[in-house]
């Protein structure tokens, strides 16, 4: 990456080359940016990004408006008139390629910017799935909002072009056109044919015929393979600029904006507590302060004294993150599995699991505890009662559930309503207010900012988080892949 | 009467089969080819021996090299994991995964909710039926929708299946990928607190979901019969459970109640007041009623953590199971209908010629083996072929 920041501003933006550097309002960041930059700016210019980036998380996660909605859009936009950033505004709404002076200069700070956030958040995994994410979300919004005219002429800059199947090989398969494409009338639309991987988003969510490793893609679809191509080209980039780190770093101002950038952002990972919370009070505690995720675990756990992988995993680590020791955490799986099983078997092939956790076995990573969004993205399956409650369980049994712990019908209502509509942690902090008796609207992003927040309505807590992490929105996790083996052979 | 299998006798009967049952040279031959370009030393392979300890990072550089690790530490459990940048010993934690077949696992167990006969470990040829659906529609969905042709099938040991797909595109599908196609494929998702685990929704059904009906159909009679799925209160209140329209699910009690409790004629009762209800109501939310309570009851029942993962460790083919002491064979997809629990192959009667099975056993055991062999000899061929036509686009440039 070739930045060079200069400490007094030289401002020597030439037209001419701007309007060729940036033809179109939606670009590719295929090439970084070679001019000098102020220090000022580069500032200015990274934490202008790095709003519009949090806008779309607060979307998603806090608002919990559905992805790419008519409601996700409009709040982005006017979350981004509120913070003043009018050229982001319009950059994402009337994406197009006019040639204005003001439009040429707001492609110029969104490419600057695009490339500054990638040396902050090329640090860790954690980062670069969280930037990633966010980026391609923008990526999504913008083409969304393109006129046609406008596609057609990003396809013709980008040099994008692909040829899409014949008449004769459409009607061969034109059954299984109209049953497995998303869309209606699709009689008319042109396909394309590329390898399934190059699609994933729409085989996930079997939205696009499959045959023999190949996809086909509706033109109207297209945007998807567009999608995973700059996924890919981002992750390559974010490795690369990992690699050249030390290069950019020489100034020491620079350093310590780049990496204070994600810090004032992402507040407490809940990895290290200095809490002692002994485990005898774990059963008052459920019902007392802790989520609903995490209390329906606990309940299962007491009465069937057993867990399967992914709810171990999921309170494991929560456990940890209030300040349960690997001593007690062990003493507590063990107490409840040898009801079931004897000590040997526990030994053998669980205790490594609660050692895991703790960052003492394996590749020994000080895992942290899920977040909200990582809880309520995580499948779950046939005997399992992880994930979110609020997500996973049906409208009778979250009822049902919360009858039983005494709420009145009227607020059970209002929960169950807000899970309906796919509200998950609104619903979460609704939850909260009726547990506590409060009126709080907590926003609710992490089952142990919830603890600590409900610790500290009750007075009892007693150490501060590391870092400040109220409100914030939390990269996801690393995923705890790799200490997954087969367990029940 | 054949002995009785005795899990202390392992560490005695292993060497034996691994040097002599155990089909080293293909078992080598298999993994170099899932290997290319890395050598077959960059392939992990774990060990848990009799005392439960545990080792992981184990590699070999042939087969020679696999035989004395065998006879050196007499694996109780053989597992396979994923191939590295460099030989797993010496990269440990750091060494990067490249490569690792796209695999499945399928395990009774995921069924105890839906079946009758049998619950936790134990198996019988009644259940054995949702493996033999299982594998079809897992098959087939690989085979026509993902253009796969290099899968291998190995019985898990105890109450389950594997599957191994070894073609170029799956071995290097990176982690995103994985988890597309796991999804793509798995249509029975929620925990304990979802009834409902099916949710079709759309105008059409996706042309492999009506595939995967249609296999399902085959087999649906049969297999309501067998497991008896709604012939008691409790079997009936699962079936009602699913039902979203209050309505219709009263109708239906009312009706079932009263019927023999033969769950066939009840289920073709269902479907009865369900036509009848439909021909009078809005019915775009039970549109697909039907289908998605055949695939509750009936569809593979996936572990996509398995699949997602890119470096899950899963248990080799012809390993045998320290539990049953039945060996991981090999089979072929369209005979996994006529496999029966029994005749699988296990590792005391093949040491025992005077046992009774000994015959049947080793006849398995070889064709089993044979299974084997076509794929990895297919998958050295189709390895060939994409590897000269790969170098010409290369020399092209
Ligand atoms: S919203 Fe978060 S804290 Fe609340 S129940 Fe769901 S996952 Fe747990
Ligand atoms: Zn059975």
């Amino acid at each position: 990456m070739d930045f060079k920041i200069k400490r007094k501003s030289t401002k020597t933006a030439v037209v001419g080359g701007l309007l060729e550097s940036y033809p179109h309002d939606l670009q590719l960041y295929k090439i970084p940016p070679i001019e000098d930059i102020a220090l000022k700016e580069f500032e200015t210019l990274a934490l202008e990004r790095l709003t519009l980036l949090r806008s779309l998380a607060t979307a998603t996660t806090l608002k919990g408006l559905r992805l790419y909605s008519e409601e996700w859009i409009e709040y982005v936009l006017s979350d981004l008139r509120t913070q003043g950033l009018k050229y982001y505004v319009k950059l994402c709404e009337k994406t197009d390629f006019s040639t204005k002076e003001a439009d040429l200069q707001a492609r110029r700070k969104d490419h600057i910017a695009h490339f500054i956030l990638r040396l902050a958040y090329c640090r860790t995994e954690e980062l670069r799935r969280w930037f990633v994410s966010r980026e391609i979300e923008l990526f999504r919004m913008r083409f969304m909002t393109m006129t046609s005219d406008a596609v057609d002429t990003f396809f013709r800059i980008n040099n994008l072009c692909y040829t899409n199947i014949s008449e004769e090989e459409k009607n061969e398969i034109l059954i299984n056109l109209r049953e497995s494409t998303h869309h209606q009338n699709i009689d008319n639309m042109k396909f394309y044919k590329v390898k399934f991987y190059e699609v994933l988003d729409l085989v996930k969510t079997r939205k696009v015929y499959l045959k023999g490793g190949y996809a086909y893609v509706p033109h109207k679809d297209f945007i998807s393979v567009l999608i995973a191509q700059y996924r890919i080209h981002l992750r390559q980039s974010l490795a690369i600029a990992s690699h050249h780190l030390s290069e950019v770093e020489q100034d020491e101002r620079l350093v310590s904006l780049l990496k204070g950038l994600h810090q004032t952002y992402t507040g407490n990972n809940y990895s290290d507590t200095k809490a002692a919370v002994p485990i005898e009070t774990l059963d008052s505690l459920s019902s007392k302060s802790f989520p609903l995720c995490m209390r329906q675990l606990h309940e299962h756990l007491r009465t069937a004294h057993h867990l399967k992988h992914g709810g171990r995993l999921q309170y494991g680590l929560f456990l940890k993150g209030i300040g349960v020791t690997l001593e007690d955490s062990l003493r507590f799986w063990r107490e409840e599995f040898t009801k079931i099983m004897d000590l040997d078997k526990f030994e053998k092939q669980y205790a490594y699991n609660v050692r895991y956790n703790y960052g003492k076995e394996g590749s020994k990573k000080n895992y942290s505890p899920f977040n909200c969004l990582k809880i309520i993205s995580n499948t779950v399956g046939p005997g399992d009662c992880h994930g979110c409650p609020f997500k996973h369980s049906d409208a009778n049994v979250l009822k049902n559930k919360m009858k039983g712990y005494g709420f009145e019908l009227q607020a059970i209502n209002d929960v169950v309503d807000l899970a309906k509509r796919g509200h998950y942690q609104i619903a979460c902090s609704k939850y909260f207010d009726v547990v506590h008796n409060s009126s709080m609207g907590l926003g609710i992003n992490h089952p142990n900012q919830y603890f600590e927040e409900s610790q500290k309505l009750k007075g009892e807590v007693k150490i501060e988080p590391k870092t400040e992490a109220k409100q914030s929105i939390k990269p996801e996790n690393n995923a705890v892949e790799d200490m997954e083996f087969d367990e029940n052979f | 009467m054949a002995k009785q299998y005795d899990e202390g006798m392992l560490s005695d009967m292993l060497p034996i089969y691994y040097s002599r049952h155990f089909p080293q040279s293909l078992f080598c031959r298999w993994l170099s080819c899932g290997n290319y370009p890395q050598p077959l030393a960059n392939r992990e392979l774990s060990f848990t021996l009799a005392d439960d300890v545990y080792l992981r990072y184990l590699s070999i550089s042939n087969q020679k090299e696999l035989q004395t690790l065998f006879q050196k530490k007499c694996p109780h459990k053989l597992d396979i994991g994923p191939v590295y940048n460099i030989k797993p010993s010496i990269g440990r934690h750091d060494a990067i995964v490249l490569a690792r077949e796209l695999v499945f696992d399928i395990d009774l167990t995921d069924y105890d909710e839906i079946r009758t006969c049998c619950q936790e470990a134990n198996v019988c040829d009644k259940c054995w039926r949702f493996m033999v659906i299982a594998c079809e529609v897992i098959n087939t969905a690989l085979k026509e929708d993902f253009g796969f042709q290099n899968i291998l099938w190995v019985f898990s040991g105890r109450r389950g299946i594997h599957c191994w797909v070894s073609d170029h595109d799956a071995r290097t599908l990176d982690s995103p990928g994985r988890t597309a196609v796991a999804d793509y494929l798995c249509l029975i998702t929620g925990g304990d607190n979802q009834n409902k685990k099916v949710n079709l929704v759309g105008d059409n059904l996706h042309s492999s979901i009506r595939r995967s009906i249609n296999i399902i159909d085959k087999y649906f009679n049969i297999i309501v019969q067998e497991q008896e799925f709604f012939s008691t209160k409790e079997g009936l209140s699962k079936l009602l459970r699913v039902i979203p329209d209050e309505t219709l699910r009263k109708q239906t009690e009312e009706t079932l109640d009263k019927l023999a409790p033969s769950s066939l004629e009840r289920w073709e009762a269902f479907i009865q007041i369900y036509n009848q209800f439909c021909k009078h109501n809005n019915v775009r939310k039970i549109k697909y009623l039907i289908e998605e309570i055949k695939i509750q009851y009936c569809y593979p029942r996936l572990d996509v953590h398995v699949t997602k993962g890119f470096n899950h460790l899963l248990k080799s083919p012809f390993s045998i199971h320290p539990k049953t002491g039945k060996v991981s064979v090999v089979f072929k997809p369209e005979n996994i209908n006529s496999m029966k629990l029994d005749s699988v192959p296990t590792i005391h009667t093949l040491l025992d010629d005077s046992a009774k099975e000994n015959t049947q056993h080793e006849a398995n055991m070889r064709t089993a083996i044979k299974s084997f062999q076509e794929v990895v000899f297919l998958l050295e061929k189709t390895e060939a072929l994409r590897r000269k036509t790969e170098t010409s686009i290369s020399l092209d440039f």
